[in-house]
Parts: C-alpha cells; structure tokens; sequence
C-alpha cells in the first residue's frame, strides 16, 4: 500500500510539471549521450589500438652481405630480451611474395622487380607495443641491421587524440550533468510548492520525513532514467543501425566497431548509474533546500 | 502528562514571547489557555509539538524531556499530539473522508485500520452523512468537525487547539466544545488556547492565563478574567 502510494504520488507531480519534467528528462539524456558516445569512442580507440598492437611489429631489414652465422647469433640475441614475444626470418623471396600479394591488383609495382628485390628481415613481435621503440634503439646498429621499421608513431598519436577528446567530452558531459541535476531540483521545487498544505498537514499529523521525501526522490531518479533510457536506446540503436552498417560496408572498419553485448550493457549499466545519481543529486538539491521536513 | 519548567522563549528579534513558565497538566485535563493576543498562547502550544523548542527551561510531554528528543522521533511525538487550528487546515482538493484517511495514511496506518478507523470517527463527530462532500460545501462548524476528526482518529493522548472556535459563531463553536468535551472524556488531555469569554466560563475548567509572556494566573474551574 505505501509503494502504491509514493508511486501515485510520484506519477502526480511528474504530471503537474509535464514541461520542467521534459526539460529534465531530456537535458539528462543528452548529457548522457554524450557520457555514452564518450565511452563508446572510447572503446573504437580501444579496438584500433588493439588491432594495430596485434599488427605492430619490428621489422629489421637485413644488409644483404649477412652471413647465416651473423643472422643466427642476431636472431638469439634479440630472442634473449624479455620484451620479446617472437622472432621470425622472412626471407628475400618471402618478402617479395609478400609484397605481391599485397599489391596483386597492381601488378605493375612489382612485374618489372627482380625477386630478391627486397631485403630480407626479422620481423619481432613484441610483449607489448609500448616497448618498441626500446627495444629498435637496442636492436639499432648491431652488425648486419642495415634499418629499423615500427609503427609506433601513428599509434602514440591516436592515444593523445582519444584522450584530448575524452577530456573535452567528459568536461562537457558533466557540465550538462550539473545542468539536469540543477533542472530536476527545479521541477521537483514547483512539485513541492505545488503540495506544500499538503506536505505541512503530513508534517502536522506526524508523517515521517522519509515518507514526505520519498514520492520527491523517486520523482527526480525517475526523471533521469526516463533520460537514460533515452540516451541508451539511442545508443543501441546507434550501435545496430550505424556500426554494423559502416562494418558491412567497410571491411577493415569491422573489427572495430564491433563491440561484445558485455560492453555495451556495460555502457547502458554506466548511463544507468550516473542516471540515477543525477537524479538523487537533484532531488536532495530541492529538498535540502525547499522543504525543511 | 505535560510539564513546562521555567520555560522562556525568545524569537530571533530579542522579542521574549514567553518568560519562565511553569505548567503542569494531568493525563485527562482539560485546559484553557487566555490572554489578549501575543502573550504567548501559541508559542506555549508548539513548544508541545517541538514546531519551536524554548531557549531555556524544559518541556516534558507524555514524559519525554523534548530536548532530548532527536529530529528523527519528532513526527512519533506529533502522532501522540492531534492538533486543531482555528483555520481548519483542510485540504479542499479532498473529500472529508480523504481528509481525514490522509492523515493516517500518512503515517503508515494499513488500509483495513483506515476503512475501519475513518467512517468511525466522522460518525463521533456527526458527519458520517457527509463523507463524500468537499471541504468547500460544507460550514464552518462541519469543516472544524472534520478538522477534529483528523486530529483525533489516531487516538492521540493530547489534542491541541489553537483558537478552535475563532471563526465560528457562537452557536456553531457550543457544537465543537460540546465535541472537545466528549473527546476529553475518553481520556484525552486537551490544551486549548481561546479568546472567547463565554465558553471558558460556561465550561468551568482549569484555565492559564498569559499576559505579555508571563502565566499570570492558574486555576481550576476557572472563568475567563476575573476583572473582566
């Protein structure tokens, strides 16, 4: 009976302030999806960075007057570094299929190459990618190694991008946050002036505080997950119709925008949560200040 | 039932609404509280309801120091003290019998107490014909009743008034004396605070009276002023 009552009570305010609830509901759902797109780029930056890490390797190319003794001792030396997950050989003629393959569809690059064109190497496959630079430094300059190649750069880079704009996102997304929080103590301020003969006779005949706060809590949690269910069906949405489509289309972007069911409750879980903290927030703003129980 | 020791009150302002006053009021009292206005009679009866809490002395109610009463217990203490207002409090959006049900709904009393509970006490207070009407077509007279009811269906030990009959006319206010008295003889002690001459000295009860913040006079089956 007293659940039916903070909920009939609840779903009257929201009522009464049909246009501050609006305001609310949705000023929380855009901040949120901006919190959701945040995490999500977060979580692209994630999967190319993986992709590229799997991929990054060092690739030494090899002077061709090394001998097989020279390339053995090379090959141990480097197997020795802790860093060093694997070593492997490609030959002169490896590299050239290699290379063909690659460009297959322009034969014009290689027809005119001879086949032991391109050096031979060892291409290392480290631990982790944030040790390559180290371990090419080390690798740089012992007998035979006539250049050193990694990609170390391009992912640096994207590390710093990804963070800049979660930064500024994150910077905007709570500032939208303060701003839902600040519009639910608002609605839930008229609510309470809207009640308030209502509120002093429960003051009067000995009704709790918690139970003339409750029905004012809930009405600003369920304003922010009204925003969050928002934010969260835009966000699957996004994921199913946009993702998968530009996936489709783009091959290579596939495995990045690919995202498992567990991420993806984990962002709505997120959304959810921050929800409901802006919705409380908000209402004990209001309460604390307008209704001295 | 209820004791003040010494209590003086003094408002944010330096105005001294009440300076040391002592009272003490048996379990089944009725008592008048009299004096011209703003000598302290409604400070005297929130102190009861911890709705102001005094600057120096003590407030014993139902035998709890109110001092000592924290912020969260405070609601329990009202529950023990129904209180009727000469400006009934009614809520006009709700039918005399939400009226009253409202008032123990909202302190948690089960449905089946309300439907039994609710019907009972409106019955008492002569209204049990007019359940459904809204505060706005019924008298004044009918609409303290219904104020009354709220006050008591919880069965509190002290019912407070606070000028119950200040906008009634003389023959309406008998009918709600005539109810505060059965209500006083089921046991409840009533404080009531009034400026009406004729009721105090027809009814003869104990009478306090106030001037400027000071009890000037205690007395049982009391009139309203001696030199009056």
């Amino acid at each position: 009976m007293r659940i039916g009552y903070f909920l009939s009570e609840t779903a009257q305010n929201l009522r009464r302030n049909f246009l501050m609830t609006i305001a609310a509901i949705s000023t929380v759902a855009i901040s949120l999806l901006l919190l959701g797109g945040v995490q999500i780029l977060g979580m692209v930056v994630k999967n190319v960075t993986l992709n590229w890490e799997a991929k990054v390797e060092i690739s030494v190319y090899l002077r061709d007057d090394i001998g097989p003794e020279e390339r053995t001792s090379l090959t141990q030396q480097i197997n020795r570094y802790d860093e060093v997950q694997e070593v492997t050989y490609v030959t002169k003629e490896e590299a050239f299929a290699e290379f063909r393959e690659r460009y297959r569809h322009q034969p014009e690059f290689y027809e005119n190459l001879p086949e032991d064109a391109l050096p031979a190497s060892l291409r290392i496959k480290l631990t982790d990618a944030k040790f390559t630079e180290e371990v090419a430094d080390r690798v740089q300059g012992a007998p035979g190694v006539d250049e050193i190649r990694f990609g170390g750069d391009i992912i640096k880079r994207l590390l710093q991008v990804n963070s800049l704009l979660r930064t500024i996102t994150f910077g905007m997304s709570l500032i939208l946050m303060v701003a839902a929080a600040a519009l639910i103590a608002n609605a839930i301020r008229l609510a309470i002036y809207a009640r308030r003969d209502e509120i002093g006779i429960m003051k009067l005949v000995g009704a709790t505080n918690w139970f003339i706060r409750i029905p004012f809590m809930l009405e600003g949690v369920f304003a922010a997950l009204a925003g969050a269910l928002i934010s969260g069906a835009v966000v699957l949405g996004g994921n199913a119709l946009l993702f998968s489509r530009i996936g489709d289309a783009i091959p290579f972007m596939e495995p990045v925008l690919t995202f498992s069911a567990g991420e993806i409750a984990g962002v709505l879980l997120l959304l959810a949560g921050v929800a409901a903290i802006v919705g409380l927030v908000g209402s004990t703003m209001a309460l604390r200040r307008f209704l001295e129980v | 039932m209820i004791k003040l020791i010494d209590v003086e009150k003094e408002y944010k302002g330096s105005i001294r609404a009440l300076k040391g006053v002592s009272i003490d009021i048996e379990k089944g009292e009725f008592v008048f509280i009299v004096g011209p206005s703003g000598s302290g009679k409604s400070t005297l009866l929130k102190l009861l309801t911890k709705e102001e809490e005094p600057t120096a002395g003590e407030v014993y109610v139902a035998g709890k120091n109110l001092a000592n009463l924290p912020r969260w217990r405070v609601p329990y203490l009202r529950r023990n003290v129904g209180c009727v207002f000469q400006d009934f409090k009614l809520l006009p959006n709700k039918t005399v019998y939400e009226n009253v049900a409202f008032g123990l709904e909202v302190i948690g009393r089960p449905r089946s107490v309300v439907h039994r509970q609710v019907p009972q006490i409106l019955e008492l207070v002569g209204l049990g014909e007019k359940l459904d009407r809204f505060p706005d077509e019924l008298s004044g007279g009918e609409q303290q009743r219904v104020s009354v009811a709220r006050a008591f269906v919880n069965r509190p030990l002290i019912l407070v008034a606070d000028e119950p009959t200040g906008n009634l006319d003389p023959a309406t206010s008998v009918g709600i004396m005539r109810l505060l008295d059965r209500i006083n003889r089921t046991g409840t002690t009533i404080v009531m605070a009034t400026h009406d001459h004729a009721i105090v000295d027809s009814m003869r009860r104990r009478v306090v009276e106030m001037e400027n913040g000071n009890l000037v006079r205690d007395q049982s089956r009391g009139i309203y002023g001696v030199g009056t």
